[in-house]
């Protein structure tokens, strides 16, 4: 091949013509030149790293993780079971207890339609579960208008944020199946009415999370 | 430095053992991912934000997302680009969140080229002349010194896309270092 000054951009393209263009650089200058220059800048780049020292960044992010695994330490039953549960269980758990409170405490604060016939106070009646049970058919409506716009977003990204959302919707959708299959054999129990609730709440909160975000 | 470490066991764990063991809350565990990754992420985000305090945030930041979001991680294309890839999220917000408390725009166009300087100044000018994603590259192959294969799994680019870029990073610095020369 006879190589010319015009072949040399091609040369450093293609690693394979590079001994001709080196052939040719020994009785041209300019090509000379040009290829001390490449080979120049890949052989000082690494000079350009940056590099200081930082003693105190590793204690502060130490710090920063061993102040949120205090917060999150399983207590009680979590403990016993070896500390198995990762923070988000946790978190859901709280959640799910200080919701489901929130509801329990609601739901029996009503007046009771009929008080001269004593209940159970650990069962609904059938005025109430009717009235629960539509209160959940319209959340679950609306929850999924919300995931169908969330999924959009999600679906799109692939941060460990969206990663972590994704994980985290994935075990509610399980939860509440494994909960509203519970619930199924067993409508009248106001615990377990309440603990739906409470996945639904934490599974709305969990997307509009992700809208806002997205936003 | 951990004790695991000055015991010789770094190359021992693999980045799958350290990670499961992150995500297992062992803190030591983490630190050898951390001595491993951390300088190379602090020069990598100092390229992006110029600034050294920025860049330890935006590590710092980067180190507690990636220990959250360990049970996440899918090894598919190892620990490091999901790593990086992270910094370079984090970096990305810290420097908007900048540009957002600049009362004053920061500096739009880079300084003029000096001439007859040594070539690694001249690249380090002339590498704020050339297109972020060509820049980018440029660094993280030549100077950090990543494979090409890594560079497109930390960029989520085809490993050809990445190839071209360093072609054109390097034809673009190569004219302007001529031209300052000239």
């Amino acid at each position: 091949m006879t190589f010319d000054c015009k072949d040399l951009e091609r040369a450093l393209a293609i690693p394979e013509l590079l001994p001709d263009a080196r052939e040719h650089a020994k009785v041209c200058d300019a090509c000379r030149r040009e290829l001390w220059l490449w080979s120049e800048m890949s052989a000082v780049a690494p000079g350009l790293r940056e590099d200081w020292e930082t003693p105190e960044l590793w204690p502060k992010i130490r710090q920063t993780l061993a102040a949120q695994q205090k917060a999150a330490k399983p207590h009680g039953l979590g403990r016993r079971l070896g500390g198995r549960f990762d923070w988000r269980i946790m978190a859901g758990i709280a959640a799910l207890l200080a919701i489901g409170f929130s509801i329990f405490l609601i739901t029996y604060s009503r007046p009771a339609p009929a008080p001269a016939v004593a209940q159970d106070s650990d069962f609904l009646t059938d005025q109430t579960l009717k009235e629960v049970e539509k209160t959940e058919a319209a959340y679950r409506a609306s929850i999924d208008k919300l995931t169908r716009l969330a999924e959009v977003k999600l679906s799109a990204a692939e941060n460990p944020v969206a990663i972590a959302a994704r994980e985290k919707l994935l075990m509610l959708d399980s939860e509440i199946a494994n909960v509203r299959s519970t619930v199924s054999h067993n409508r009248f129990n106001a615990q377990l009415q309440a603990d739906l609730a409470d996945l639904y709440r934490d599974k709305q909160d969990t997307l509009k999370e992700i809208l806002q975000r997205a936003e | 430095m951990p004790l695991a470490m000055a015991a010789g066991r770094l190359t021992a764990r693999s980045d799958a053992d350290l990670i499961q063991a992150s995500k297992r809350g062992d803190l030591s565990a983490f630190e050898e991912i951390y001595a491993s990754h951390a300088g190379r992420m602090k020069s990598i985000a100092f390229h992006l934000l110029a600034d050294r305090a920025d860049a330890e945030d935006a590590v710092q930041e980067a180190f507690l997302k990636i220990y959250r979001a360990a049970g996440a991680i899918q090894f598919d294309s190892g620990l490091a680009p999901w790593i990086y890839r992270i910094l370079l999220n984090c970096c990305y917000d810290t420097g908007r969140k900048r540009k957002r408390q600049a009362e004053a725009p920061l500096a739009a166009e880079p300084p003029a080229m000096p001439v007859n300087v040594p070539v690694q100044v001249a690249i380090r000018h002339a590498l704020a002349r050339i297109q972020p994603q060509y820049r980018m590259v440029f660094w993280l192959f030549e100077v950090e010194g990543f494979r090409h294969s890594e560079v497109a799994a930390i960029l989520e680019i085809p490993e050809g896309t990445s190839k071209k870029w360093l072609f054109e990073a390097k034809r673009e610095l190569k004219r302007l270092l001529t031209e300052s020369r000239a």
